[in-house]
């Protein structure tokens, strides 16, 4: 009785398992396994085996998987010194922000002098309001 | 990648970093004439899917966090599934499977964009799975995936449902028990093989990955990968057999 270790046997029943085999290759299984009932066992076998392997569950992350990961590459850019790029992003934002505040600063220092940096001096045109003179009773 | 095949050496995170694989162009796929309407319709889903991994990749090269998001949403249940049924365990598994992802976010340059991205994430798992493996065994790591583990578990079987396939395969009341007692005996079983076994079963048989998929990943050549294969379901098949009984 042939022992179905074959290359030709082992082809067949792949092929078969994977429900890759034309018509001409089924008749050469067929023939084969009529022949071994030791082929059929193991065909058999192997099926049972399958069907097993394939009712597996599809398996699910955990729904917070993602945000893991990411703390974990945050985590060792930071170990790696990574950090001194992303603290250069802040410092980047201060930096224009102490320019703003030195130059408001600047301007309201220098809002009493001209572009040449003369003290501007009050409009001689514009008087002083006297104080109403006190009414006097007519004599 | 010739700096990670030492099989007795235990790699770094930045080692396999480093070391992750350029993608290799694939061939064009066949004439649409010569296919079945199941084969067109799979082949343009692939597609599809392709172009939009690539949109993401360029996006992620350039910085695009919210590119990385999609990938990693993408593709997370598939990785850590590979994980799970390598492994057994499940805090063991999403711990690789992150790391699969912080290599692919480190190492998303080597991605040239000439290959699949599907099949280049999967030959970085791959050898990070490989290598945990060759790590856990030097620590006498063999702690399977305990069934009380698992999510469906902690739940009641009302809220969980019918959904795991091996309940269907045993009627009555005692089917929810009797299913994950043979998913346990099923993964211990898995877990138990030879490596290089376990790998290809899992990809072909659980994953229900194409031949051309698994042949870019383990770059095995055709014949071998077949021949393989089935010495790698014999082996779990004598595994199984006093359980099918």
């Amino acid at each position: 009785m042939a022992k179905p270790e074959t290359d030709n046997a082992e082809a067949l029943m792949s092929a078969y398992l994977d429900e890759e085999l034309d018509a001409e290759g089924k008749s050469k299984l067929e023939a084969m396994l009529a022949d071994s009932p030791e082929a059929q066992r193991e065909l058999s076998g192997l099926q049972s085996m399958l069907r097993l392997v394939k009712g597996l569950p599809e398996e699910q992350a955990p729904p917070d998987f993602y945000e893991k990961v990411a703390k974990k590459i945050r985590r060792r850019r930071w170990l790696r010194g990574d950090y001194l790029i992303a603290l250069s992003l802040p410092f980047q934002i201060i930096n224009v922000l102490v320019i703003l505040a030195v130059a408001v600063v600047y301007m309201m220092l220098h809002l009493d002098n001209d572009v040449a940096g003369r003290k501007l001096e009050r409009d001689p045109t514009v008087q002083k309001a006297k104080p109403p003179a006190p009414q006097t009773p007519a004599p | 990648m010739s700096r990670v095949t030492d099989p007795e050496r235990v790699y770094s995170a930045e080692e396999l970093a480093a070391a992750a694989p350029p993608d290799e162009p694939e061939p064009a796929p066949a004439p649409d004439e010569t296919l079945t309407l199941e084969q067109r319709a799979e082949n343009a889903r692939r597609a599809e899917q392709d172009r939009r991994d690539r949109q993401l990749v360029r996006r992620l090269k350039q910085g695009d966090e919210a590119a990385f998001r999609e990938l990693v949403h993408t593709y997370q249940n598939r990785i850590f599934g590979l994980m799970l049924r390598m492994i057994g365990n499940r805090q063991e598994a999403e711990d690789l499977a992150q790391e699969v992802f912080i290599i692919v976010y480190r190492a998303i340059g080597n991605y040239r964009g000439e290959g699949r991205f599907y099949t280049w994430l999967y030959r970085v798992a791959t050898n990070t799975c490989k290598n945990r493996i060759k790590y856990l065994k030097g620590r006498n790591f063999h702690r399977s995936l305990d069934i009380d583990e698992t999510p469906q578990a902690q739940m009641p079987a009302a809220e969980t449902g019918a959904v795991i396939t091996f309940q269907s395969q045993v009627p009555g009341p005692e089917a929810v028990t009797e299913g994950m007692r043979m998913e346990k005996i099923v993964q211990r079983e898995l877990a138990a093989l030879d490596p290089d076994h376990r790998l290809l079963i899992v990809l072909r048989d659980v994953q229900g990955m194409s031949y051309q998929d698994i042949i870019k990943i383990t770059g095995l050549q055709e014949g071998t990968l077949k021949s393989r294969l089935h010495r790698a379901r014999l082996a779990l098949k004598e595994r199984l057999e006093p359980f099918m009984r």
